[in-house]
């Protein structure tokens, strides 16, 4: 590694690299730092010969168990390399999503120290834009529109799409997601990634182990993670994943519960 | 003077702009006997509110300056500090919520919580003021207070519920329901004076319990007495409710939510009785003062009347009897002809006259305790200072200021006007931080700097107005700021040989980005290669260099110098001559540093009908601004983005065009970014034509 990381006062001339080398040197060990530890990373599924793998995706857990910050946490990756991430928060605030990624970011940091944190983070953040919704005001089409709004002004193209908060146990809703591929291929996303909410006293699961309310349409998800806390940790298991997997379905991940960060291997 | 200061609030009232927070306070001081009639905002009868003293407020219908006021509700001494609703004025704002023990927060039933609202929430939460919500106009078409409560949960964040409900809504507001006691209260008499409490009509008691219900669920958390008593299914008492409400309160983790119109005498004694109950008196809030002996180390100040007095000035006036400055004494007690320390200054001043204010109206007193709010005369200070007995040095906590983030030049017409100008800055600068002034010695032209174009404007209006000063206006400029973005190294000779005493200083050394802060000066200096009496001369030297960049003329920011090498000469070597060797080597650094220019960044928040949502992010992506999101509530969305303050003058006529007048928005200032390249080559340009012109 020729960039010191925390080293923020090297100069380019003394690292022998040309001024435009330096820079695109110090945005690459900045964002590697950011995202080395991310669950795609240590899924396998951040390659782009993963892409269909990735390419529906959804986080379950009980309330309040941290889908959102796994959901960041894939955004961030996305973002890292360059995609453009539209977040879709229901029935949340602007600031309210802004602060996860703020307070991820800066956990992150604490523990790498990252170069230039700050240039970095305001380069990825272009790519990153929040979109929030009443819960009695969200729809597909509704979605649909606004991106194209964005789209046509030059605005933003989204590349990836976040729905958190999205109601699973409306059916209506769920009717919808069967246009989910259409709607895909139509906006040129790259990928999509949900999160749900599962029940305690629920026990229904599909046969790949998917709780309700999902359980009965899990085929159109390509992976499904599940955060369950177990004794005292926090575990991330991928319930359903493809051959681009690096690991198989049933392996799971430890998540620091203070920080909903996946633990270093 | 001992006053129990159980019985005292120390209140602000903030809120949105046209929330009629104005009309409100002017309601309070009419039912707590402090003014004998009521006149409006914009006074049809020519008088005006009474907290809107100053003539261009009366006029435009906004209150652009706190003025402190004083009341007595029941046994409770409430002082009152009206705040300004534009985000322009935000400093006021500052200022009285770091004063003040307790805030309410004034919505609009039908606007709801708007970005202005966010913008002071975020202000209290950083100083940690328990608040208590108002929700205004519930007489207006499309009044709905259920919806607003929502917002305060949803976008404030706040664990808001209401303790009332209507009777009525819009043109049906009768009164309102309590629902801790249970009662319906109507407001009878021409001005609503007389309180009539009653049975909750029949058709609303259903609501009632409902809500009572969802309120003791909550509130519960806060009380065991409460949470015991619904548990084992006793007595719920109106007192074990109302501790509850106010444990929750101070401990901000509630916050309740009356509702009325104030315009309509409606419903504002109960909010009174709210402030008694449920904000804070001055013994309940812990206030931090530093101790300047002990290296600031923090400590809580004892609200004790007996002990060393502690106030803090946190606003001047001049009016015409000289300086007025308002205090908030944090312990000890003032008597009229005390000698007090300014410990900023160390000056010691006498207080010749104390007086409790009461709008532009005021009244002698002899003494005042901890925990009031009275001003003094003739005292000689800034806002933000804090005096003591003299026999302790301390100073409580520093106020957050925001940097000044637009200027521009004014020309006086004539010679009067000049003298007048500079008796009105004088005033300004010492009243208002935020608001700088300076002289261009290169133009000689006189700028003044502050935090948007609306609070330049009416600096300058008032200039005219109550001063007399007539000014011609240059065009608004953005405060750029020049940094470093890379270390680099210096080592510069300043040799000067020209008859007599000659001058020679060599200093040597780096410079670097600093992450926080404006400059850093470090001298890692050994062996003597430079004089100590001259290490203060270099960083004078580089102080010197900060004020104008190399690229474009602008102040240079966040640098950290150090110097580790020098040389001297026995009788050569001077103040003078290091200084200026130090000039040099900051410009031999500084080009090899990487400079940049930065621009302010504004934080921007566009609200309007989703109709106008394509039309408003087109608009502000035209200006290159970075949109951060948007909230989509139904028919109304609001967009959230970061734009750059030079692309900002003129957005309120296009916005208004582009959304049929639907559309408002509010800006304030977030950071400095460098700008992109295309606008740095402009302005490094036009910096150097102008050189060139010289």
């Amino acid at each position: 590694m020729i960039f010191v990381s925390g080293d923020v006062s090297a100069c380019p001339e003394s690292l022998g690299l040309s001024e435009n080398d330096y820079i695109k040197e110090v945005f690459t060990m900045g964002k590697e730092d950011l995202v080395s530890n991310n669950p795609l990373r240590v899924l396998g599924l951040e390659t782009d010969e993963a892409v269909d793998a990735r390419r529906v995706g959804l986080v379950m857990a009980r309330a309040g168990l941290g889908k959102t910050a796994i959901l960041v946490q894939i955004a961030m990756d996305a973002m890292f390399r360059d995609n453009k991430v539209l977040h879709v928060a229901i029935g949340e605030g602007i600031d309210k999503t802004r602060t996860w990624y703020d307070d991820i970011l800066t956990l992150i940091n604490d523990d790498k120290k990252v170069a230039n944190f700050q240039t970095v983070v305001d380069d990825i953040m272009k790519n990153r834009m929040i979109m929030t919704f009443k819960e009695n005001s969200f729809s597909l089409a509704t979605l649909e529109e606004r991106m194209e709004d964005l789209s046509s002004q030059e605005i933003f193209k989204a590349d990836c799409l976040i729905v958190d908060g999205f109601d699973f146990s409306d059916a209506e809703s769920v009717s919808a997601l069967n246009e989910l591929n259409g709607f895909m291929n139509k906006n040129e996303l790259k990928m999509i990634w949900f999160s749900a909410v599962s029940h305690r006293g629920d026990e229904r699961v599909s046969a790949n182990g998917v709780p309700a309310p999902c359980h009965e349409f899990d085929e159109i998800f390509d992976t499904v993670l599940l955060i369950s806390p177990e004794d005292d940790e926090i575990r991330l298991k991928t319930l359903k994943c493809s051959e681009a997997c690096s690991v198989d379905a049933g392996t799971s991940l430890s998540l620091d519960p203070a920080t909903m960060l996946l633990k270093k291997a | 003077m001992s006053v129990d200061l159980s019985n005292v609030r120390n209140i602000g009232i903030s809120a949105h702009i046209d929330s009629g927070k104005t009309t409100l306070t002017e309601r309070i001081l009419f039912y707590t006997d402090r003014i004998h009639a009521i006149h409006d905002v914009r006074g049809k009868d020519g008088v005006g509110a009474k907290m809107d003293s100053m003539e261009l407020e009366r006029e435009r219908g906004i209150t652009i300056q706190s003025a402190a006021t004083y009341c007595t509700w029941k046994d409770i001494n409430i002082n009152i500090i009206d705040t300004p609703g534009h985000v322009d004025f935000t400093v006021e704002v500052e200022r009285a919520l770091r004063v003040l023990d307790g805030a309410v927060l004034v919505l609009c039933s039908v606007g709801g919580v708007q970005s202005q609202s966010i913008t002071v929430n975020r202000q209290m939460d950083r100083y940690n003021v328990p608040r208590i919500s108002f929700i205004n106009k519930c007489d207006r078409t499309g009044a709905n207070p259920e919806r607003v409560t929502g917002q305060l949960q949803e976008k404030l964040g706040l664990n808001a519920h209401m303790l009332q409900i209507p009777i009525g809504l819009e043109g049906d507001l009768e009164g309102v329901i309590d629902l801790v006691t249970m009662k319906a209260i109507y407001f009878d008499g021409e001005n609503g004076e007389t309180i009539r409490e009653e049975e909750i009509p029949a058709g609303l008691k259903d609501a009632a319990e409902e809500k009572r219900e969802e309120l003791l669920d909550v509130v519960s958390m806060f009380s065991d007495e409460l949470m015991e008593a619904m548990l084992e299914e006793t007595e719920i008492t109106t007192d074990m409710v109302k501790a509850a409400v106010r444990t929750g309160t101070l401990a901000l983790e509630f916050s309740p939510v009356f509702l009325g119109s104030a315009y309509k005498n409606k419903a504002v004694q109960p909010l009174l009785d709210a402030v008694e109950y449920y904000l804070p008196c001055p013994t309940d809030v812990e206030n931090i003062g530093l101790n300047l002996d002990k290296d600031e180390e923090e400590f809580s100040v004892t609200n004790d009347d007996e002990d060393p007095l502690i106030m803090l000035s946190f606003k001047l006036e001049d009016g015409r009897y000289g300086q007025l400055t308002y205090v908030r004494t944090y312990q000890g007690t003032l008597n009229k002809g005390d000698t007090v320390v300014n410990t900023r200054t160390g000056k010691k001043v006498k207080v010749g006259r104390l007086v409790r204010m009461h709008s532009d109206e005021m009244e002698e007193i002899d003494s005042c305790g901890s925990g009031d709010i009275v001003a003094l005369f003739g005292v000689d200070c800034a806002s933000g200072d804090t005096f003591t007995d003299g026999k302790h040095s301390c100073s409580m906590t520093s106020m957050h200021i925001p940097e000044p983030v637009i200027s521009l030049a004014i020309i006086p017409k004539d010679n009067k006007a000049q003298i007048n100008m500079s008796k009105a800055l004088n005033r300004f600068t010492k009243e208002d931080p935020t608001f700088k002034t300076f002289v261009d010695h290169e133009t000689s032209e006189t700028i003044i700097s502050g935090m948007g174009e609306l609070h330049l404007e009416v600096y300058v209006e008032r200039m005219k107005r109550e001063y007399g000063a007539e000014v011609e206006v240059g065009a608004p400029q953005v405060a750029y700021r020049e940094t470093i973005t890379r270390r680099a190294e210096f080592n510069y000779i300043h040799k000067k040989q020209t008859g007599g005493s000659g001058q020679f200083g060599r200093v040597g050394g780096y410079m670097e980005p600093l992450e926080e802060g404006e400059y850093e000066f470090e001298d890692k200096i050994v062996g003597g290669s430079i004089p100590r009496e001259f290490i203060s001369s270099c960083d004078k030297g580089f102080k010197k260099s900060l004020a104008k960049g190399t690229l474009c003329g602008s102040p240079v920011t966040g640098v950290r110098c150090v110097i580790n090498d020098g040389a001297f000469h026995a009788v050569d070597s001077s103040d003078v001559a290091f200084q200026l060797a130090s000039v040099g080597a900051f410009k031999e650094g500084y080009m090899k540093a990487k400079p940049t220019i930065m621009e302010p960044i504004m934080k921007v928040a566009v609200e309007g009908p989703s109709e106008f949502q394509g039309s408003v992010m087109g608009s502000i992506n035209q200006r290159r601004g970075m949109i951060i999101g948007t909230m989509e509530e139904g028919t109304y969305t609001v967009v959230e983005a970061e734009v750059p303050l030079s692309e900002m003058f003129g957005y309120s006529t296009s916005l208004r065009s582009l959304t049929q007048g639907k559309a408002e928005f509010t800006m304030e200032f977030a950071s400095f970014k460098p700008v992109p390249k295309s606008v740095s080559e402009e302005l490094i340009k036009k910096f150097q034509d102008e050189k060139k012109e010289k």
